[in-house]
């Protein structure tokens, strides 16, 4: 593919009104507006540690667990945001692809741009709860952006590859849904992994060996308590890669089933 | 999933050439879902059977036509004779099934007006995100803007939103925008019927002064459009090109169709 024509001007500034327009019609109708952005991760955070943390007394051994928690649900809602989005995107912008012709992975990329500013704004509240929590600004805080660009990277790839599917199969959308709701379990939010680890080391080294995980360990790891388990302490240098390269794979097939199926969208829709 | 053979539309600038685009042997055909073949339960269900889920319905059977640069095209045809799929594969929203489209220069297609709009944006909001769907910058937007909403006669009501326009001042807001787009061949499917009166006379003023200085393609019911307008006309009939020539033969041999 011709990057610099994909990346055009043109597509530049289709992607900017887009992403502006999804933006700006997100949150209208409703009284609190952009703010329920922030309180969506910030009440559900609410919500976990009420029943987790005070009630489950989950959590007591690891330093500064509400942040822990917090940094987890923020970034599971990124997660689950983007992939929702970018796989109703096309489906969403119907009445853009059958009227004109411009390259489709416009509309999945604005799609998923809010989920970004979102996650970025909800990074700001994190840093202020830590501080206030205790924690010690660290140099390991500036690895942070590039996990989140690894777990987007990861979303973007899902959302291609599934939302190009569901065009014709609108039945992917519903699945997903409940296979996120598998997938929160799977993944050391609300749980400490240590807790997996100490019944069995092996369910342990798998859950870490996703990309998720790896991703929400890592975070936690640079930015609140490096006691927290990562994947590269815990299973190893190769978990570690083998998590980024499933990334990369996703994204890569994501890509090209999505530039091969693009063509019939409008046909299809 | 069969793969689909498909052909070419490629963009190939060359000022050398006098033909602005040239299509060869262009075929289109649809799949269309036979029974419920929508989701993925009938298509597994379909694949396991041995069914294909679809039928092939043949919408263009090998076109071929040149548009000369600075041409005014008028296609007509009856309702489901394959105009608009002709026009869409044109502005490259469909791929055709097979043979070739060359478009030399950029297309501005006008499939429909106002492209993008949306009734929770304010008219000042549609009208950059329209132009950002016809290829404009923001920069130039800006530029043209005060003309647009002259032009639309909607100085009042730019800051509203476009949910609280009637239809005739959403159209006029959505055609004003589309007459400034600069592109080296327009393609126009029946939007010359806008507005009242009053706004007719503004559009076909600009159609007229299109006539000569701009390559355009116009797909239209209209057959007295076809004679103020065009230096030549096709006429599309069950996917072919049954007659071509001038504007007089050609609405003749329409009109015939009923006949």
């Amino acid at each position: 593919m011709n990057i610099p024509k994909v990346w055009n001007k043109r597509n530049r500034v289709l992607l900017k009104e887009l992403t502006k327009t999804d933006f700006k019609l997100r949150y209208q109708g409703s009284v609190l507006g952009y703010l329920w952005a922030l309180l969506r991760p910030l009440l559900m955070f609410a919500i976990l540690y009420v029943v987790f943390a005070k009630l489950l007394r989950f959590g007591s051994d690891i330093p500064h667990y509400p942040v822990y928690l917090l940094t987890g649900t923020v970034l599971w809602s990124f997660f689950t945001e983007c992939c929702s989005q970018g796989i109703q995107a096309v489906v969403a912008r119907s009445d853009l692809i059958r009227k004109i012709s411009f390259p489709k992975y416009i509309v999945v990329i604005s799609a998923t741009l809010t989920a970004v500013i979102n996650v970025l704004i909800n990074l700001v509240v994190i840093i202020i709860f830590a501080l206030l929590n205790g924690v010690t600004p660290s140099w390991s805080w500036l690895l942070v952006p590039i996990l989140i660009g690894e777990l987007y990277l990861f979303a973007l790839g899902i959302a291609l590859f599934l939302g190009s599917i569901n065009v014709k199969y609108r039945d992917i959308s519903s699945i997903w849904e409940v296979l996120t709701q598998a997938l929160f379990y799977a993944v050391p939010i609300i749980y400490p992994i240590t807790m997996i680890a100490s019944t069995s080391s092996l369910a342990a080294k798998i859950i870490l060996i996703d990309p998720i995980a790896q991703v929400i360990q890592d975070i936690r790891w640079s930015l609140i308590t490096k006691e927290a388990v990562t994947t590269a302490g815990f299973v190893g240098l190769g978990g570690e890669l083998f998590a980024i390269a499933l990334v990369l794979v996703v994204l890569i097939v994501g890509a090209i089933v999505f530039r091969r199926r693009s063509k019939f969208f409008s046909e299809e829709i | 999933m069969p793969k689909r053979v498909i052909g070419t539309r490629i963009e190939a600038p060359d000022p050398s050439s006098d033909v602005a685009i040239r299509v060869e042997n262009l075929h289109k055909s649809f799949r269309l879902p036979t029974e419920r073949s929508w989701g993925l339960k009938q298509a597994i269900f379909n694949r396991l059977r041995g069914i294909k889920g679809y039928k092939d319905q043949q919408v263009l059977r090998g076109i071929n036509f040149d548009v000369k640069k600075g041409e005014f095209l008028g296609i007509v045809g009856r309702n489901g004779s394959g105009k608009s799929t002709l026009l869409k594969i044109l502005s490259g929203i469909y791929y055709p099934s097979a043979g070739s489209v060359v478009v030399n220069g950029t297309l501005v297609p006008f499939i429909e007006l106002g492209v993008g709009f949306n009734p929770e944006l304010t008219g000042r909001e549609n009208v950059y995100l329209n132009g950002a769907m016809l290829g404009f910058s923001n920069s130039e937007i800006d530029a043209m803007y005060d003309d647009i909403v002259k032009f639309a006669e909607l100085e009042e009501f730019m800051d509203q939103k476009l949910k609280n326009y009637s239809s005739g001042m959403q159209v006029r807001l959505a055609f004003s925008i589309a007459i400034r787009a600069k592109g080296d061949i327009l393609i126009l499917d029946e939007v010359l019927a806008v507005g009242d009166a009053a706004f007719q006379k503004k559009c076909n003023d600009y159609f007229e002064s299109l006539h000569g200085n701009q390559t355009v393609i116009l797909v239209t019911h209209s057959m007295e459009n076809v004679e103020k307008f065009c230096d030549r006309a096709i006429l599309i009939e069950n996917g072919e090109i049954a007659c071509e020539g001038s504007p007089e033969k050609v609405t003749k041999a329409y009109l015939k169709l009923w006949s």
